[in-house]
């Protein structure tokens, strides 16, 4: 391989893995993924499991689905993504319930849900089934990260307003003096998962349009 | 010369190729295949990490014991609950109540001493609100059951001794009452086994 090609791969990398962050950002764009974004962001703990447990397996999914996409047949490439995912999943949760208990405790149930994420299974057929290797695997980055970014901003703003102060790893980074006293316990509610997702797609929508005028 | 038969040789590779993926039947090869390393591959991994995990939960399960009996040397388990040993003689038991809180099971681990008061309770599992009913693991309300003796267990609305937490009072009465009828079982238990 030329010096001139690898860059051109570089390149083509790196657009792959930035692309997920904003213009392809998985929940605020692409609208992928909302379930776990609703159900994990009580706090910013949470998101950054889910966010973590997702990049390994769309990495791992992305990886071999793309190296079996010749070869797959189209009749039955719904299952085998689904068969390949299911066992990346089982694999990590095995493996972090041996060797990494306290990781696998903070994860739960978050860990098995995986699976059933639309956002692998809408990677593999939209992309990894598609493109080479190193572009699915920029790709499962580009999104798992901006996957992520976006838990992180919903449970962000839901942890702030809930509980009235912002606990990362056990400890507290901020508390607000009123707030924490008497939160409003409606943003870690359900309800307050979709007033909040609400309003942030809105304003996502709002960006969009604006950059586009 | 030469290259002429290493061309026909991959065509004739290629034809091959082409009529296995054109075959029928293949889908179905290899969805069996793709299901058979994926099933082999977790059996592997489920074979090398299940010592390790069994491991890992019994170590769990005495951290947690230790918690509320700080004098522990060794447990025996005794089919529905725990004998703690320390100093050579058994100085408590503990076994798990389980209730149904708002937000779904709240799994407890109870620690009693030998007179059947309760030493100490902790939370294991529960998918409470986090800053209402969650507040069920905190120190403040869970120190309320130590001491006490069955007929002190429900909450003081009801002519028990603990005060429930403000705005969670399913959790609160959740918790009190899987306490409450899991200790008058085990003691029942208890006293048969003795």
């Amino acid at each position: 391989m030329t010096k001139a090609t690898d860059k051109l791969t570089a390149k083509k990398f790196w657009r792959e893995v930035l692309k997920g962050f904003v213009i392809a950002n998985p929940v605020f764009v692409l609208v992928l993924g909302l379930c776990p974004t609703l159900a994990v962001t009580v706090s910013l703990d949470n998101a950054l499991g889910m966010g973590a447990g997702v990049i390994f397996v769309l990495m791992g999914s992305n990886l071999i689905i793309s190296l079996i996409r010749k070869i797959t047949p189209k009749l039955v490439r719904i299952p085998v993504y689904i068969v390949v995912i299911a066992t990346f999943v089982t694999i990590l949760s095995l493996v972090f319930e041996a060797y990494l208990p306290p990781l696998y405790e903070s994860l739960g149930i978050y860990l098995a849900l995986i699976v059933v994420n639309c956002i692998i299974l809408g990677r593999a057929e939209a992309f990894a089934s598609k493109n080479t290797i190193i572009l699915s695997i920029a790709d499962a980055i580009g999104i798992g990260i901006g996957f992520t970014i976006s838990m992180l901003i919903v449970s962000f703003f839901r942890e702030v307003l809930g509980t009235g102060q912002l606990t990362i790893f056990g400890r507290t980074l901020f508390s607000i003096p009123v707030l924490s006293e008497s939160p409003l316990t409606f943003f870690i509610m359900p309800p307050g998962a979709f007033l909040v997702l609400g309003l942030l797609l809105a304003l996502f929508r709002w960006l969009g349009v604006l950059k586009n005028e | 010369m030469q290259n002429n038969v290493k061309n026909n040789k991959e065509k004739r590779r290629g034809l091959i190729a082409v009529k296995i993926l054109e075959n029928k039947f293949y889908p179905l090869y290899f969805l069996i295949i793709i299901v058979f390393v994926a099933v082999s591959l977790v059996m592997v991994v489920n074979n090398v990490t299940r010592g390790k995990i069994i491991a890992e939960r019994d170590a769990a399960i005495i951290s947690q014991f230790k918690v509320i009996f700080s004098e522990i040397e060794d447990y025996k388990f005794r089919e529905e609950y725990y004998e703690i040993y320390g100093d050579g003689d058994v100085i408590g038991y503990t076994f798990i109540a389980t209730g149904q809180g708002y937000g779904g099971e709240i799994s407890i681990l109870v620690g009693i001493n030998t007179d059947f008061t309760v030493k100490k309770i902790t939370i294991i599992t529960n998918t409470e609100t986090p800053g209402l009913g969650a507040k069920i693991t905190e120190n403040f309300f869970t120190d309320q059951f130590a001491g006490l003796s069955s007929k002190d267990i429900s909450i003081t609305r009801n002519g028990g001794k603990i005060d429930a937490i403000t705005g969670a009072t399913i959790s609160s009465r959740a918790v009190t009452d899987a306490v409450k009828s899991e200790l008058e079982a085990k003691i029942e238990k208890i006293k048969g086994d003795n």
